[in-house]
């Protein structure tokens, strides 16, 4: 039996207010095991990384409300934590990896440095730990020159090393859990199963929790035992990666796997896409926000919103699932 | 990261020229500082307008002043001015601007920018020289005048690039592992603008000297002492009647500064530049 090592609860992010109100989450809740990794999947804009930016807390800047019944991190709820209090945990026990490496570091320090800085921030160890302990990161995600890299600078490294390096920072501190934002879109296909790897390393020998955001659904794929797709901010299907390759419930989810360009197979007469176009936030359509694109479509879907639970299930929030 | 910067700036031998220079005419203003150098400026040693002789090396002025003493301690007034002015409003410039940048669209951007707006808009010697009226005569009048109104471009830069970095996703990660805001500021921020002040800083010297010299001929620079400015003010009458020591002693001072000044701020720019560095 693992435990919950993060759990979200009703998560809505909007912007502004009145009339003038875009949604841009809308109830969203999910887990994941400690150990475990979890998709988010969905088209670009469709409130991935706002959801990922709200779980840390980020997002008081930008001026988005944010509203949640919890977010707990290994049952500790962080969403009713002081800022000061969120500081101590960002870093130490949920980390993100972002989807630039090049510019998520600052030019100005070495890769070692700014490692060190993490580590020093959140233990209070001494330099000869700190060092230690950044020299072990950079060696665990398969540095072999650990010494080197940590003194080069970030654009020094290639992409794919920098995200690499990137990993090294984010779990210098052991954290629980880690959630990595399109880690691999920006890399090609031999850094991309290098990074793969390292997330599959880190959940099956340090037990972390991972929540994998991407629009690739291969990519999922390969990591993720869990996958949910997100469409308008809404959550459409929350499954197991299997089910959802063999049989997706959701007419979305069933076109985005049709989008997947397949080697081997005879040409398509055309390439596949989802008719239609995604809706602006502050313009979106009553009922299933899918509807308007969607070729089983009929009037409830287009007036009341279907739930998660709307097959009874918990699994696909469609009136008329696949 | 400062040993990186010098293992770089060591490489750049027009660099290393210019902190040679700099360095020298230093240890000049130093020890007229410190009363080895430059005292006998005030002087009166011999006949008016002599030539170069060993007694004089570069000749002596209408009333008969050494030139090439009042030219060693002109060096330590330009450094004074320079210094001090570089200094002040590079602290005063980058506070403002992290601060408007920063807080960006809040009321102190606009309070910082008004501010700016109505310094800006005072014809600088007319500026100058209400300062030096209202403080009546004080040595410290122009200094005031320069750093109050140097400040700005500075302020105009920074706030700037803490725009542009701020939005860069290292400071998202700097958030993301727990980092406070002023320590961001402090540590991610900061250091990202310091190539861009290095270069506005060497500018600001090269005006704060330049200025001097034109305030000094107005009459509102130097009120005790000797400086380039001083000294390029008198050569104005001299050289129509074929007198050239104070011209090209003040002259060649000042050119040779900037020049070392600029050679080793260009250098020291290319060091402090990580992303210059090879792949």
């Amino acid at each position: 039996m693992s435990t919950v090592a993060l759990n979200v609860k009703n998560l809505s992010i909007w912007f502004g207010d009145g009339a003038e109100r875009k949604q841009l989450v809308d109830r969203v809740s999910f887990s994941v095991n400690a150990g475990d990794a979890t998709g988010l999947v969905g088209e670009s804009g469709c409130g991935k990384t706002m959801t990922a930016m709200a779980i840390l807390g980020l997002l008081s800047t930008t001026g988005a409300k944010v509203r949640s019944d919890a977010i707990e991190i290994n049952g500790k709820d962080i969403s009713v934590l002081s800022a000061a209090q969120r500081r101590q945990i960002l870093g130490r026990e949920i980390a993100m990896i972002f989807q630039q490496p090049g510019t998520a570091f600052d030019p100005v320090f070495t890769v070692g440095q700014q490692i060190s800085a993490v580590y020093r921030r959140h233990t209070g160890g001494d330099k000869k730990q700190t060092l230690k302990a950044m020299l072990e990161s950079l060696e665990s995600v398969g540095f072999k020159q650990a010494g080197e890299i940590a003194a080069t600078y970030p654009h020094q490294l290639s992409g794919g090393m920098r995200q690499l390096a990137m990993i090294a920072m984010a779990t210098v501190c052991k954290p629980s859990v880690i959630i990595a934002d399109e880690p691999t879109t920006a890399l090609d296909g031999s850094s991309r199963a290098l990074i793969l790897q390292q997330l599959e390393r880190l959940r099956l020998q340090s037990q972390t929790a991972i929540l994998l955001i991407s629009h690739d659904l291969t990519v999922v794929k390969q990591v993720c035992r869990n996958v949910m797709v997100m469409y308008c901010g809404r959550l459409l299907e929350k499954t197991d990666c299997e089910s959802l390759f063999s049989h997706a419930r959701h007419p979305y989810s069933a076109g985005l796997l049709s989008c997947i360009p397949r080697i081997g197979s005879t040409r398509p007469s055309r390439i596949q896409s989802i008719p239609g176009q995604v809706p602006q936030a502050s313009n979106l359509p009553p009922g299933c926000h899918f509807a308007p694109r969607c070729t089983r479509a009929e009037s409830r879907c287009r007036e009341s919103i279907p739930t998660l639970d709307a097959d009874h299930q918990g699994v696909v929030a469609c009136f008329r699932p696949l | 990261m400062m040993w990186d910067t010098w293992q770089r700036f060591k490489t750049d031998r027009y660099g290393m020229g210019g902190l040679v220079v700099v360095i020298l005419f230093l240890i000049i203003a130093l020890l007229v500082w410190s009363g080895l150098l430059g005292q006998g400026w005030s002087e009166v040693s011999g006949n008016g307008w002599e030539r170069a002789s060993v007694t004089h090396w570069f000749g002596t002025n209408r009333l008969g002043q050494d030139i090439f003493q009042r030219t060693l301690f002109g060096t330590a007034t330009a450094f004074e001015i320079g210094l001090t002015v570089t200094i002040c409003s590079a602290i005063l410039g980058t506070l403002m601007g992290a601060l408007a940048g920063w807080y960006r669209d809040s009321w102190l951007d606009e309070v910082i920018l008004w501010l700016k707006g109505v310094l800006d808009s005072i014809p600088f010697y007319l500026f100058a020289a209400a300062v030096a009226f209202a403080l009546k005569g004080s040595a410290w009048a122009m200094h005031l005048a320069m750093i109050i109104t140097f400040w700005t471009t500075t302020a105009r830069i920074i706030r700037g690039e803490v725009i542009r970095i701020k939005q860069r996703e290292f400071i998202e990660a700097a958030r993301a592992i727990g980092l406070p805001d002023l320590k961001i500021m402090i540590r991610h921020v900061l250091p990202n603008t310091f190539h861009v002040l290095l270069v506005q800083s060497t500018i600001v010297f090269v005006a704060a000297i330049n200025t001097e010299v034109i305030l000094s001929f107005l009459g509102l620079g130097i009120q005790d002492g000797v400086s380039w400015g001083l000294m390029l003010a008198e050569s104005s009458e001299e050289v129509l009647a074929g007198n050239f020591g104070n011209f090209i002693a003040a002259g060649a001072s000042l050119f040779i500064l900037l020049m070392g000044f600029n050679l080793l701020a260009d250098a020291l720019q290319d060091a402090l530049d990580t992303r210059r560095l090879g792949k």
